[in-house]
């Protein structure tokens, strides 16, 4: 940080010394057997959903302990599927499921699993709607969303006509499951981005005579959903009688959170050209929007940005929900601070979070502690959505992914250069999730990208430092113990030293793993665990030893096991 | 004397004009109070200006934000009215009352805002009409919501399409004039600030103008006044100096009658008494007592004469006419020396050239007087005395190394200006100097221009 704000003319300084992160990122996309292409469906009709997708997942649908990957694709427009070549198979474009086999590679088992359907998705929203144990999948989709079933059996089945989430056609696109009214059975949010449909697409021209992509101004916005469980498979449309609906929202992102510290989780929608929304779970049902009050509606100049990723963490172990959201180009990321009066304030620039993303257009955003330190760091990927940008700004339409290291102190700094692994080439990034998907106790990271490659990246610590994990079951609360709050204690400290949340959601059409990991740095214990389920229980335990990860079953204690 | 007597000055001088220290006094003042007259009306322009700023244009500005808040709520509500008129959604149209409910805080709080930074113009009816049509709206809104929680969906509808849109048309509308009423009066207070700058300007030019001819006749009359008295000064200095002439000339020509009259009358009765008394001695016997004391009263007579020949050559030196300046200082050194009891250096150099008579008493009356101040104050046993004949004047120094005086003193004695004057005669220099550079003794330089030693 130091030296890059010292010298803020690069023709003057000299190239800054590269940082040792204390952690390198290997390209094992390839290796692991991950072979996935992104189908936007683009054939020059410049069709609005092009731009958007997509989304990835990290979940462990065999509840074996191992994180599996989930990639979500698009699909060629109706009409416009390009000529099959002969001799070559044919390859439709279809979400991925990848099986970890439990030794750094992965199988694709779409197939098998019954996840072979080609549907025009978006984004993914994981979680067990259920209580069976077995993670269910929501596809958000161009058109009609999908909801997967888990069988138990290394299957899914497509459940969204019984379910009742069928009969809706929409551009959706981050969803989350989360346990609203707290009936122990997780509910859903869908992010919708504007009314379009390909018959009602907007002709929009950069030059006036060829079609570009056009900006979500050309569209009205179109509302929110959110279902509420009945928890007999099927789901009830609350928008309207929970006061979610608005029709003026251009919904890209939404985060959970609990805003008002009342156990109650509250939601917040990033809208693009639109104010962002904080709804405040009112507890009964309903929710009202405070995002204006709470100052996280607009920028510091009272303008509504480009929305589109968020996430919420305590990235500065204050215990409150510090957020993040990614914006346009010129707009730079925003990075809110919970001040004591319940105000976010915006502190990208003082954090050097600003500067660095100005000229990014960020999607994917996700919290975690990279390096193992005690801090969560923020990653973002970037990609524009117009290919001719460079035309016509001087940025990019490929962005390279940034990583800001938490010093801890309020400050960030972008190490994405520095930790290998060609982390920083640019990339079309769309969709971010995070996963400890080899069980080495720390967090790697999955990118999806726009009409291109997924990218895995896994994190190999250098410095040496620890970390304690935690995997939650709800017996009580949802089973994924989604809304669970979780705060680690060292010695003679009341106030914890980290917490975080498990969600589903946050980033951009992508979910990262339910487990909660927290860096110990070189410590090799925690004093206290408090675990605050979401039904309001809580649950303390002491001197736990890093380096594992612990099973915790809501009300029956913990188990370690003998790693991660 | 009848001169003297009169109001006028001597020597027929100009009279002396009163002192133009009130004319300047004047000119201060004048210029003073435009000062402060253009200060008080800056100051009252300025507290105008401000006035008209934060009144008008500042208070028009902040209504104007808040009316473009109002109109911006009222946008929203006219879109999620269009959205609930389409019809497309699966939702009834109570689903829009959180959105209607959030328009409307935010509308009420810009209402009350706007209220607190209305416009000064803005009438009673005006600010009326916009309560009563927002209260209508927000009327009609709540029936139309109760509507919609019946069963009747259509008629909620057509209740937003023929009253709650028209409502929201209407204040629409009625927002807009305000907006422009805003931006109308804005325009005025623009022009009345740039009239108001144009006057001050004018005034700036007026008073610079004012203030500059104020200087200006001050400082003429401030050059005329010091030439008048520059001019008064030197008649002063002249008639001063041709006194001084007069007295000096009146003086010497006394002078010389007196000692022509005592060498010339007296001298020839002296001789004559002195040759009858010889005479008279011879014819009395030898060795008489008669014969003694006529010896004896011609031994008076002929000292007489001798005193009176000396006084007459000291009044007037007769010798300086006869003989000229070299011997007359030849003679007259000796006779200080012997006066005076000091011993007198005296050095001549150059080719000496003729002085003319009247040329010359003025320079031996210096030497004079200024062996007479040597003798007299600065108790000095010594004296140099150098009369150089240079090629083009005649310089005559008078030196000793006694205690020495200042010749700047603002006292004077008639001696001193008397030298000046005599100086001055003759167009020559007059200096006084110390010889050592401690200050002690006197050094009198005279010079004169030859051509005036030669006339």
């Amino acid at each position: 940080m130091a030296s890059s704000s010292a010298f803020p003319f690069g023709v003057f300084a000299s190239p800054p010394p590269p940082r040792d992160p204390g952690f390198r990122l290997v390209d094992v996309t390839a290796s692991s057997g991950i072979h996935f292409h992104h189908n936007n469906g683009a054939y020059g009709g410049k069709l609005l959903p092009e731009t958007l997708g997509a989304g990835c997942a990290f979940l462990d649908y065999d509840r074996d302990g191992w994180q599996d990957i989930l990639l979500v694709n698009g699909a060629d427009w109706p009409g416009h599927k390009p000529e099959h070549k002969p001799g070559q198979p044919v390859e439709p474009s279809t979400l991925k499921l990848y099986r970890n086999n439990r030794n750094g590679t992965f199988s694709d088992v779409t197939r098998s699993a019954g996840l072979d359907l080609e549907m025009y998705g978006m984004g993914v929203a994981v979680g067990d709607y259920d209580n069976d144990g077995y993670p269910d999948i929501l596809i958000t989709c161009v058109g009609q969303n999908r909801l997967f079933k888990n069988t138990g059996k290394g299957t899914f089945i497509d459940v969204t006509k019984s379910s009742g989430l069928g009969g809706r056609q929409a551009l959706s696109t981050s969803a989350l499951w989360f346990d609203f009214d707290r009936d122990g059975l997780l509910d859903l949010f869908v992010c919708n981005y504007v009314k379009w449909s390909p018959e009602h697409d907007v002709f929009c021209s950069r030059d006036g005579k060829d079609k570009s992509y056009c900006t979500p101004e050309a569209y009205r916005g179109e509302t929110c959903w959110l279902f509420h469980n009945r928890g007999n498979g099927t789901f009830e449309d609350v928008t309207a009688t929970s006061g979610i609906f608005d029709s003026s929202s251009k919904s890209l992102g939404v985060a959970m959170l609990d805003y008002d510290h009342d156990a109650w989780p509250d939601l917040l929608v990033t809208n693009d050209t639109q104010p962002n929304k904080l709804y405040r779970n009112q507890r009964n049902g309903t929710f009202k929007d405070i995002a204006v009050d709470a100052g996280i509606a607009f920028s510091a100049e009272g303008r509504a940005r480009a929305g589109m990723g968020v996430d919420v963490a305590d990235f500065d172990n204050s215990g409150t929900p510090g957020v993040a959201i990614t914006n346009f180009d010129n707009e730079m990321t925003g990075l809110y601070r919970l001040s004591p009066g319940g105000n976010y304030v915006d502190v990208a620039i003082q954090s050097g979070v600003g500067i660095p993303s100005k000229d990014k257009l960020g999607f994917g955003c996700v919290f975690l502690d990279a390096d193992l330190d005690g801090s969560l760091d923020l990653a973002v990927v970037n990609g524009h959505i117009d290919d001719t940008v460079r035309n016509v700004s001087g940025v990019g339409y490929a962005q390279p992914p940034q990583l800001f290291l938490n010093s801890g102190h309020g400050t960030f700094v972008d190490v994405a250069a520095d930790v290998g692994g060609g982390f920083s080439q640019p990339k079309v990034g769309r969709g971010l999730a995070y996963g400890d998907f080899d069980r080495d106790g720390d967090l790697d990271l999955l990118i999806a990208t726009n009409h291109g490659p997924a990218y895995l990246y896994r994190n190999d610590q250098t410095a040496g430092n620890r970390s304690i994990r935690f995997r939650l079951v709800g017996t009580k609360s949802n089973r994924d113990a989604i809304g669970a709050t979780v705060r680690i204690f060292h010695d003679g400290s009341t106030t914890p030293s980290q917490s975080r949340m498990v969600k589903s959601g946050s980033s951009y059409l992508s979910q990262s793993e339910l487990p909660i990991t927290f860096g110990l740095g070189k410590q090799d214990k925690i004093a206290r665990l408090l675990i605050e389920w979401p039904n309001g229980r809580t649950e303390e335990y002491k001197n736990l030893a890093a380096g594992r990860c612990y099973d915790c079953v809501e009300g029956k204690g913990i188990t370690a096991l003998s790693g991660y | 004397m009848s001169s003297s007597q009169s109001s006028q000055p001597a020597f027929g001088a100009r009279p002396l004009h009163r002192s133009p220290t009130p004319g300047l006094f004047l000119g201060l003042i004048v210029t003073l109070a435009a000062v402060i007259v253009y200060s008080i009306y800056s100051t009252r322009q300025i507290s105008g200006l401000r006035e008209l700023q934060s009144n008008l244009v500042d208070r028009n500005r902040k209504d104007s934000l808040q009316l473009l808040r109002i109109q911006n709520d009222l946008n929203l509500l006219a879109l999620a009215m269009r959205d609930m008129l389409d019809n497309d959604e699966p939702y009834p149209l109570t689903a829009w009352s959180a959105q209607f409910d959030r328009v409307r805080t935010d509308l009420d709080d810009a209402l009350r805002r706007e209220q607190t930074v209305a416009p000064v113009n803005r009438t009673p009816d005006q600010e009326q009409y916009l309560q009563n049509s927002v209260a209508q709206f927000w009327d009609a809104a709540d029936r139309t919501f109760a509507l919609a929680r019946g069963p009747d969906q259509d008629e909620a509808r057509t209740q937003i399409r023929i009253s709650l849109r028209a409502r929201q048309e209407a204040l629409s509308t009625a927002v807009s004039r305000l907006l422009v009423q805003n931006n109308e009066s804005e325009e005025q207070a623009a022009q009345r600030i740039a009239e108001i700058y144009n006057r001050v300007q004018r005034q700036v030019y007026l008073f610079f103008t004012a203030t500059l001819i104020a200087i200006l006749f001050t400082s003429l009359y401030l050059i005329r006044s010091n030439r008048r008295l520059f001019a008064q000064l030197e008649t002063l200095s002249a008639q001063r100096s041709e006194l001084a002439q007069k007295l000096i000339s009146t003086q010497e020509s006394t002078l010389r009658h007196i000692s022509r009259e005592l060498h010339d009358e007296f001298g020839q009765i002296l001789t004559a008494v002195g040759a009858m008394l010889t005479r008279a001695g011879n014819q009395a016997p030898e060795g008489s007592p008669l014969r003694a004391d006529l010896r004896e009263v011609c031994e008076i007579a002929q000292t007489t004469l001798d005193k009176v020949r000396t006084l007459s050559q000291a009044l007037h030196p007769v010798m300086l006419e006869e003989t000229g300046l070299e011997s007359t200082l030849d003679w007259y050194l000796p006779v200080v020396e012997r006066q005076a009891g000091i011993d007198v250096f005296y050095v001549k150099s150059g080719h000496p050239f003729p002085v003319n008579g009247s040329a010359a008493i003025h320079v031996y009356r210096v030497v004079q007087e200024a062996l007479n101040n040597l003798t007299r104050h600065s108790e000095a046993n010594e004296a140099w005395v150098r009369l150089r004949f240079q090629p083009q004047a005649l310089e005559v120094e008078v030196e000793d190394h006694g205690k020495g005086f200042d010749a700047r003193a603002t006292h004077q004695g008639i001696g001193l200006v008397a030298m000046r004057e005599r100086a001055d005669l003759l167009s020559g220099t007059l200096e006084f100097s110390h010889p050592s550079s401690n200050g002690s003794g006197t050094l009198v330089r005279l010079t004169i221009p030859r051509e005036k030693l030669e006339a």
